[in-house]
């Protein structure tokens, strides 16, 4: 997959996760802290970046500000090349 | 004494009596028999789902053998935090020497849960299957921290409680399998009374002095967090294991198998009656 398929990707696993639809969901918008997804969602989100991946992550050291927005899931986990 | 005092007395009594070494309790055999079941079938979490039933029995049993793998990783994990905060509260939010004393035992006995499920993974799976969680604070109430983390607590040993009873008596399954699920249930049900009381003390000393909008939020994340609880169970990592080509899939199977959801409900109903008991939940929830 593209850099925008994987991200677009993300987008719309995000909007569906959501509780409450955001208006608009962009790369740069913040997921967590806009509750968007919970805390709970975490795993799922996860689980799905696992899948997209094909293979497993090790999220041992990663915080937060790691899954911030899109952005940061991609380079986070997509980007390592 | 107060009502809690007197329940840890009598857990702290129950404890010494059953006092034992992890290191000798069970009788592990070498090696464990693929033709023998190591989680009852029933419990499997894709039991009724359209993938179950194309399964033969050698592959639901070799799917048992990982989902045993990742129940114990599950519980194991689930304890690791358990000590940590049960550790910190010792002294701090609890002072009374009685209750303190029982504390000591529980955390006593969550290590050697952790010992004997590790010694499990380690033996038969070579490995222990991570978590997949990242820390996310939330805002919360005066006093919310130490209620979600009994909360949690309790949610873990109240599920796992339910797997341990239905495995003890089952002939089908691998001995060591029966006995250690037994051996975590006779430890847990001292904890889940304790748990549970000490539980209902916290809510009705901060509760009261919440406003609407934060018990309602609590609620809310309650029910969700039980609802993430029991997706935990749904593992990929173990799927793929097994041989399951599309873990993700299955997975997604599992969330949405109307069988699947019965399952969830009715073994968590009577963890949820007590949350309603106690005044924590409204009514009993209908989980996804």
């Amino acid at each position: 997959m593209t850099e925008a398929e994987i991200k677009r990707a993300l987008r719309d696993w995000i909007v569906d996760r959501a509780k409450d639809k955001p208006a608009e969901m962009h790369d740069e918008t913040p997921v967590l802290e806009t509750g968007i997804l919970s805390s709970l969602d975490v795993v799922e989100l996860i689980l799905f970046v696992e899948h997209l991946l094909g293979a497993e992550v090790d999220v041992d050291d990663l915080q937060a500000e790691s899954i911030r927005d899109v952005n940061a899931i991609y380079t986070t986990f997509f980007a390592k090349g | 004494m107060t009502q809690i005092a007197e329940v840890a007395q009598k857990m702290t009594r129950a404890s010494k009596k059953f006092f034992y070494d992890p290191s000798t309790k069970l009788d592990w055999p070498e090696h464990l028999d693929a033709s023998e079941w190591t989680m009852s079938p029933e419990l499997v979490s894709l039991y009724g789902t359209e993938l179950w039933a194309s399964m033969s029995e050698a592959e639901q049993k070799k799917l048992s053998f990982y989902e045993t793998g990742g129940f114990f990783s599950l519980v194991l994990n689930g304890e690791r935090p358990l000590l940590e905060g049960m550790s910190h509260r010792l002294y701090t939010l609890e002072k009374d020497l009685e209750v303190t004393e029982y504390m000591h035992h529980f955390l006593d006995e969550e290590n050697k849960h952790m010992m004997m499920f590790s010694t499990y993974c380690r033996k038969y799976l070579g490995k222990i299957y991570p978590e997949k969680k990242i820390p996310v604070a939330r805002p919360m109430a005066k006093g919310e921290d130490d209620i979600a983390f009994f909360t949690k607590v309790l949610v873990v040993e109240e599920l796992s409680d339910y797997y341990n009873v239905f495995m003890s008596d089952d002939d089908r399954l691998a001995k060591i399998c029966r006995d250690l699920n037994r051996a975590h249930h006779v430890d847990e049900a001292r904890h889940i009374h304790f748990g549970r009381e000490y539980l209902k003390g916290l809510w009705e000393r901060h509760a009261s002095g919440w406003t609407q909008a934060e018990i309602d939020s609590f609620r809310g994340w309650l029910v969700d967090y039980i609802n993430a609880s029991w997706r935990d169970f749904l593992n990929p990592s173990v799927y793929r294991d097994a041989g399951i080509k599309d873990a993700y899939a299955a997975r997604e199977m599992a969330i949405h198998s109307s069988v699947c959801r019965e399952h969830r409900n009715r073994a968590s109903v009577r963890f949820l009656k007590n949350l309603v008991a106690c005044e924590i939940l409204p009514k009993v929830p209908e989980l996804q």
